[in-house]
């Protein structure tokens, strides 16, 4: 009996064993080969035509991150200058911009850096991802995509160089730009690049401009495409900024004549994108955004749209912490009762606040990036400058009484190349109003920025010589890249 | 012949020699019956400190073989031949033997036993089974299940401070279920959780803050019924931890719950009824103090301006608002924000079984509120534990547990990514107007047009919003439901050969819901509301299988040997849903009328671990020790052929007072144990957040209606683990005949290939800005020292102390990208409160450096990096700058580049004291903790003292007004937020933050037993307590402990805008059937 029950015992002992070791000698290897059922890998993306369509839109996707054209840059640089009063001295609403008063260390000043750089990135990824990809898409789609990142990189250089380094005009570009980061980073090598100067930033910036006009399609398939992704017209826009700003007027106009071929009023694209002003200014903000005058938008929906203080509808409109500076250009004898532009702007309370991005919950107006309108007064900037001060009425003009037909432009105002040159500044400030232009009109013609306040918060001027006339560079950078 | 084999894995019943000879002994007897009586011995023995009565305790009469067991009423008779009088010794497991002289047997003989804790001869709780302490040569500690059950804590977790030498817990704040900070042997990791592994039962289960909102709390760990803890272990040192190999290197918790005991079925009632005040609260300005101050702000503005003579510059802003009844309207908002909590916790348990089967059945019910109101916490649950003996060679084990809790809070900017945020609680507390009213005077809220709160008849306008309507408007929940549980079986192969099979499962769903009502006065009525619905599943599984061996050759050498398999599956899966836009402001919850539908806070994700452990130990005459643990591991985590790391850890002991050598000499008389251990090992650190780490990733999302792909991470091909080496050498000790027990033990931990969040430029564009990478070294080295005393042990009163301390330094030697310092950021990275830094500890306080108030101007002065005084006045005149030397030139703004290292945010000491005084049938029980040699940044200090329209502590009287006059607080400017650190960190509100604390004192009464009897109870305890009872420290913030980024490493020590700690009275009774 004792010798039966041994033997189970023994039997037992070996079959535990074998249990246990087969368990153990089976292996679960597989079990720790984990992958993603939500991501892609770096190796998986550049395989199909969709995917890589995709990089394409997540590229513009990042140039519309909050801190960028997904509006908080506008409302930056609209409130650094002269025609906004803020009431809520909130700094995560921009109460620093508005003051002029970041550190190294505010919130927006290194949101924005990251967010432009996260676009030029993305821009990177697909110029370097495309060169080395092959048989997936054709060549010529390919072409397409390399010149629509390359616009998107050299938008993002722009907003960055106009920003962070001193204008260009200063010094003919001599001073310290940015790091000109033009290869995709995945890895951790590569911290430290050092800054290239502002010239050689903007000689990127019009090289890419130059290869996007080169190769991106005349117009696409829809207004919606259109309106939210870089065709040749935009590449030709955003070069008559970048031209003005860097005060190379003659350029502007070469530049501006393709896509405003005519020398009198309507003025029009004749190629692809048949870019032209709307007969009325409103229907851009809030009832249609695909009309041909906006050249590049921000697109948002319901399911792609911001809220809250990353919203400026919510800043300017629902939350109302920025009105209309009396003294600013609101009180502009410029600025008529009639004028339609009138109508985007809210009187409550005995105080205007701005309407243009009125869409609230969801936050789903379209940011306009560049517009025809702009094009335009760009063109008639660089026209006067290049003493051609006919066509730069005829193009003013066409702008305003866009808006305000019947008004007729007081004599002084337009007789000398001084007092019309302030009047484009002024008809910009009307038309452009929102949209981001006033602190960079400021600097590029190193003016002053003026001081402005209330009764309960004021800011001061900021001279030209000043630090603060520029966005100091951010902690997260310096700390990081020690070859600045 | 009886064969009894006790095996090193069997927790409950490895024995001392003494106490095997008590069991044969027993069994003997019981088998053998009574011998020739002639005297008649009667008697009851109870535990000294519950009064329970002992089932099972072994009573000898001395110098003989006779012998009797207590039974389940503790009762025994035993019948002796000797004559009166005589000795009996009574003892049992786990309690010191007692020795009673019996003159006569008219009366019955009442023994108590006291528990014998920490001590040599207790058992310890390691990795997969049990030593004895007296063979264990790693560092460990025991706290007993009975400390934590009558603490009014959410969690285990939390009532652990001050328990155990080596172990930091500190509560970041004041909110209901907020995960204490956790920290064994100081911070062990810079990008990884430093939270310690907490193995319940043996299934290793999530820790940290799982509700998927910043307003609402969830501590897993909550949904552990306190009361079904029998011990936690706390295991320290490498030699300990590394049977867990890769995940030990923040030491390990090991959590075991009750089980039933053989013999009648015992019923237990706990309970307790609790009230909690909010503690430290600032002494704030009143209405008219608030104008006045305000107002001066104003002027001072106007005046810096250069627009004195200037009427469109208003002088003043602020002023009065008065009631109906022409009161001025003086508003104290913490009687709106905070109140008094009542909390109540109940607990019933049966127990009991029989020789083979035994059980242990439990039901809790928890209702806890805190001071914030509205703040509330409420767990149910239950538990069965049952263990069989099928065979004599198979013992099956099971257990279940299943428990729902509820967490619910309002927003209090006391989590971590939430101390700015409008609406916290917390601030809105010390900063809203104290002149303006929540309500008008129709009874409505008072509210602005944009939905913030009136300002009354201030011409400032508002961002703070009205808390009651906020409050009413909203709501935060986070719920668990939570299964957990396990069933496994020992086979004994041979008569040293054991094997153990387990499976354990881990399914933990919680729903986070938050709600913003569409209507003014809410936060969420710019979207015309939202809520937002995350459902998240944790289901973990865990698969072991051990074969155990264990035997004694020659009487001598003890071996004993483990081998093992573990495997281990996590899965996360959260979706949600957030809606927003009402369709009607009727609507409250998802399933009601929404336009809008965006996902929110997807995730899913899978983690695997396996791993081969095995652990051999060997002792000679239990003098000599000796133990090696070894663990492979395998990491789904980690990168692609580095998944698999090997750690492991040597120790040894030498129980000098065993030797012949030692016993004869004069230090052998003092000490009746002396042992010395010493350890070495390696383990590893693999618990990263990120689940694929190793890889480049892509993800996708929307551009309009257009699909999106864009990189989302960039990963590190090389990731590996993190490890420790740690050495670890100690003394135990009792001496004067075990009145004094000493145990003194040094640590050094070196942990290397650090996994750092390795900052990138941002110029990179990489997402986060930040790659994981191996990257880094730091080491935790210290001293820790435990004494446990008996001070007085008379009959009917005695007193018994347990001090412990721990010294420890923290210091980072290693850090990526050629040792670039890493910033921690408070909730925005305007707020770049700490600096990781080589050559100093993890997370030291960061900002910029202010050498006081300029007493000329009242100017702020600041230091610059070239050590240059700056100061600063938010306004100046046209032309003037806001940053000048003290000469008036104007100086370069101060920036991060001029910030300097302030202070280690660590502390340096700490520990507790546990004085326990029982005087016949009552027990004081005092519990103090400590902590000090640190800094503490008081953010919220920068909150009082801000100077737009928040309203500030009373402390700002002392502001500069007039030349000549020495204070370190500013001229008050309106709108200035730099020179009293709200814009970014400065010196001056970094404050030391050595404390005392009376953490918990308690006071109980066993009703006698006579009493009990008539009632038919056994037992029954009342007591009360005071927790939070006083803090004595020179820090002036709510607290020194606070942190208002929670567990995290690299931003510890951070006090802004956040709940204080409240302070709770508690009643309690524990009842025994």
């Amino acid at each position: 009996m004792i010798r039966i029950i041994n033997k189970i015992k023994n039997i037992s002992v070996i079959l535990g064993l074998a249990y246990f070791f087969s368990f153990t000698l089976s292996g679960c290897d597989s079990e720790l080969n984990t992958e993603s059922e939500t991501s892609l890998s770096a190796g998986e993306i550049f395989q199909t035509q969709t995917r890589i369509e995709g990089l394409v839109n997540g590229m513009y996707k990042a140039l519309k991150g909050a801190s960028m054209y997904g509006g908080r840059i506008h409302l930056y640089l609209d409130v650094r200058g002269e025609d906004f009063i803020n009431v809520t001295g909130n700094s995560y609403t921009a109460y620093e911009s508005w003051t002029n008063s970041y550190t190294s260390g505010s919130n927006d000043i290194n949101n924005t850096w990251q967010q432009a750089y996260a676009a030029i990135n993305n821009a990177n990824i697909i110029i370097d991802g495309l060169a080395k990809s092959s048989g997936v898409i054709s060549d010529e789609v390919k072409t397409q995509y390399v010149a629509e990142a390359k616009f998107v990189r050299a938008l993002s250089y722009y907003t960055l160089v106009t920003i962070y380094a001193r204008p260009y005009t200063e010094n003919n570009g001599a001073s310290k730009g940015l790091p000109l980061r033009l290869q995709a980073e995945t890895t951790s090598a590569n911290n430290d690049l050092a800054r290239s100067t502002v010239k050689e930033v903007y000689k990127q910036i019009l090289e890419d401009l130059d290869f996007a006009e080169a190769n991106l399609p005349d117009s696409y398939s829809s207004s919606a495409l259109n309106t939210t992704r870089a065709h040749k017209s935009t590449a030709i826009a955003l070069k008559t900024r970048v031209y003005l700003n860097k005060g190379d007027f003659q350029n502007v106009i070469t530049e501006a004549k393709k896509i405003v071929p005519q020398t009198e009023a309507p003025f029009s694209t004749t190629t692809g994108v048949k870019h032209a002003l709307q007969s009325d200014i409103t229907t851009l903000f809030g009832s249609n955004f695909l009309t041909i005058e906006s050249i590049l938008s921000m697109p948002s929906t319901a399911s792609d749209s911001y809220s809250g203080q990353s919203a400026i509808a919510y800043v300017y409109y629902s939350n109302k912490e920025y009105y209309l500076n009396p003294s600013g250009i609101l009180g502009s004898s410029l600025w008529g009762t009639n004028d339609a532009r009138r109508n985007l702007i809210e009187l409550k309370s005995g105080k205007y606040y701005l309407k243009k991005y009125a869409k609230v919950s969801p936050y789903i107006d379209y940011i306009p990036v560049i517009r025809y309108s702009e094009v335009l007064l760009n063109y008639a900037e660089a026209a006067l400058r290049t003493n051609n001060n006919a066509l730069a009425i005829k193009l003013l003009e066409a702008v305003h009484h866009r808006s305000d037909a019947g008004f007729v432009f007081p004599a002084n105002s337009e007789n000398t190349s001084t007092a019309l040159l302030e009047t484009i500044r002024l008809e910009r400030r009307i038309e452009l109003l929102g949209e981001g232009f006033r602190s960079n009109d400021l600097l590029r013609d190193l003016l002053t920025i003026p001081a402005k306040g209330s009764s309960s918060l004021q800011a001061a001027q900021v001279l030209p010589s000043a630090e603060n006339y520029i966005f100091p560079l951010p902690d997260s950078e310096t700390n990081t890249n020690k070859a600045l | 012949m009886i064969n009894i084999f006790f095996r090193v894995g069997d927790r409950l019943t490895f024995p001392t020699g003494r106490t095997i000879l008590s069991i044969i002994a027993l069994l003997l007897f019981t088998s053998s019956g009574f011998i020739n009586a002639q005297t008649l011995i009667k008697g009851h023995v109870v535990d000294e400190r519950t009064k329970e009565p002992i089932i099972g305790a072994i009573v000898l009469i001395k110098s003989t073989t006779t012998g009797v067991s207590t039974d389940v009423k503790g009762e025994f008779e035993i019948k002796a031949s000797k004559k009166l009088p005589l000795t009996l010794s009574v003892s049992l497991v786990g309690y010191r033997t007692q020795e009673i002289d019996v003159y006569d047997t008219e009366e019955p003989v009442y023994v108590t036993l006291s528990e014998d804790l920490n001590r040599l001869n207790e058992v310890v709780v390691v990795g997969y089974g049990t030593q004895s302490k007296k063979v264990f040569s790693g560092a460990a500690a025991r706290v007993n299940g009975d400390v934590i059950k009558e603490l009014p804590v959410q969690s285990f977790d939390q009532a652990l401070s001050g328990r155990a030498a080596g172990v930091s817990i500190s509560q970041p704040n004041g909110l209901l279920n907020n995960p204490p900070v956790i920290r064994i042997r100081g911070v062990n990791s810079i990008s990884l959780s430093s939270y310690p592994l907490v193995v319940i039962d043996g299934i290793p289960v999530s820790t940290g803050n799982i509700s998927t909102t910043t307003d609402v709390p969830n501590n897993p760990l909550a949904d552990i019924n306190p009361s079904d803890i029998e011990s936690i272990d706390v295991l320290k040192d490498a030699a300990s931890t590394s049977i867990y190999g890769s995940r030990a290197a923040a030491g390990v918790l090991l959590i075991t719950t009750k089980r039933g005991k053989s013999g009648k079925a015992k019923a237990n009632y706990e309970g307790w009824i609790g009230i909690t005040n909010a503690t430290r609260l600032p002494k704030l300005l009143n209405a008219q103090q608030y104008m006045d101050i305000k107002n001066e702000a104003v002027l001072n503005s106007k005046i810096l301006s250069g627009n004195a003579n200037n009427d469109n510059v208003s002088s003043q802003l602020f002023f009065p608002s008065y009631n109906a009844d022409g009161s001025l309207v003086d508003t104290k908002w913490y009687d709106y924000i905070y109140r008094t909590a009542v909390s109540h916790n109940h607990a019933l348990t049966l127990s009991g079984g029989t020789e083979k089967t035994s059980y242990y059945f439990s039901a809790n019910y928890s209702n806890q509120e805190g001071f914030l109101v509205n703040n509330d916490f409420q767990r149910k649950g239950i538990r069965f534990n049952i263990d069989h003996e099928v065979t004599k060679w198979l013992k099956i084990k099971g257990n279940g547990s299943y428990n729902t809790s509820h967490n619910q809070a309002y927003s209090s900017g006391s989590l971590q990514g939430s101390s700015q945020f409008l609406i916290g609680a917390a601030r809105m507390a010390i900063s809203l107007p104290s002149n303006i009213s929540p309500y008008n005077e129709d009874g409505s809220y008072n509210l602005s047009s944009t939905g913030q709160i009136g300002m009354g008849n201030n011409k400032a306008s508002s961002t703070l919003y009205n808390p009651l309507a906020l409050f009413e408007y909203s709501r935060s929940t986070s719920d668990n439901d939570r299964f957990l549980g396990g069933l496994s079986a020992n086979v004994k192969l041979s008569k040293h050969l054991e094997f153990n099979t387990s499976y354990a499962i881990d399914r933990l769903k919680t729903e986070t819901i938050s709600f913003l009502s569409s209507k003014l006065g809410s936060s969420g009525y710019s979207n015309g509301g939202s809520v937002t619905n995350v459902s998240a599943l944790r289901n973990n599984e865990t698969f072991t299988n051990t074969l155990n061996y264990d035997q004694v050759f020659n009487n001598r050498h003890h071996v004993s040997a483990l081998l093992g398999t573990d495997l281990q599956k996590n899965k996360v899966n959260i979706w949600g849903v957030s809606a927003s836009k009402a369709s009607d402001e009727f609507f409250e919850n998802y399933q009601g009328g929404w336009s809008n539908y965006t996902a929110s806070n997807n995730s899913l994700g899978e983690r695997s671990f396996f791993s081969y452990f095995s652990r051999l130990s060997y002792d000679l005459d239990a003098k000599y020790l000796f133990t090696v643990n070894l663990r492979r591991d395998g990491n789904s985590a980690l990168a692609v052929g580095h998944k698999y790391g090997d750690f492991g850890g040597v120790s040894a002991g030498w129980v000098l007072s065993q030797e012949k050598f030692f016993k004869k000499s004069a230090l052998g008389r003092i000490f009746d144990e002396l042992k010395l251990n010493a350890s070495w090992g390696r383990v590893g650190n693999g618990n990263l957040t990120n689940n694929y780490g190793s890889y480049d990733l892509f993800s996708s999302s929307l551009y309009g209606t257009a699909s999106t792909w864009a990189l989302s991470q960039s990963g590190n091909p090389d990731l590996s683990w993190e490890t420790s080496d740690q050495t670890n050498i100690g003394i135990n000790a009792e001496l004067l005949k075990k009145r004094l027990s000493v145990e003194l033990a040094y640590f050094n931990n070196n942990v290397n290939g650090l996994i750092l969040d390795t900052p990138q430029s941002p110029s990179k564009g990489i997402p986060g800005n930040s790659i994981l990478t191996n990257i880094g070294s730091m080491y935790n080295r210290g001293i820790e020292l435990t004494l446990n005393a008996s001070l007085v042990q008379k009959k009917e009163f005695s007193w018994d102390v347990s001090f412990n301390f721990t010294g420890i330094k923290n210091k980072v030697t290693q850090l990526a990208g050629d040792n670039a310092d890493i910033i921690g950021y408070t909730h925005t990275s305007a707020n770049a409160n700490n600096v990781t830094r080589v050559g100093y500890s993890v997370g030291s306080l960061y900002g910029a450096k202010t050498a006081g108030v300029n007493p000329e101007n009242g100017r702020r002065i600041f230091v610059n990096a070239k050590g240059e005084k700056v100061q600063y006045s938010s306004v100046v005149a046209p032309g003037e700058s806001n940053w000048t030397y003290l000469d008036g030139t104007t100086a370069p703004a101060i920036g991060v580049s001029d910030y300097y290292l302030i202070g280690s945010a660590l502390p340096k000491w700490y520990g507790g004291l546990v004085s326990n005084l029982k005087y016949k049938n009552w027990d004081l029980t005092l519990n103090f903790t400590y902590a000090g040699g640190n800094y503490v940044m008081n953010g919220t200090k920068a909150t009082l003292r801000e100077q737009t329209f928040y309203n500030n502590y009373t402390g700002i009287l002392d502001r500069w007004t007039t030349p000549g006059q020495v204070t370190d607080i500013p001229r008050l400017v309106y709108n200035d937020i730099i020179s009293n650190g709200t814009s970014f960190p400065i010196s001056a509100n970094a404050e030391k933050a050595d404390f005392l604390r009376l953490q918990n004192v308690l006071l109980a009464y066993r009703i006698p037993a006579n009493l009990l009897s008539r009632l038919n109870l056994s037992s029954a305890r009342i007591y009360a307590q005071v927790s939070n009872a006083f803090l004595l420290t020179k820090y002036s913030g709510t607290d020194p402990e606070s942190s208002v980024n929670g567990n995290s490493n690299t931003t510890p020590g951070i006090e802004r805008n956040s709940l204080g700690q409240g302070r709770t009275f508690t009643l309690g009774i524990n009842l025994g059937f």
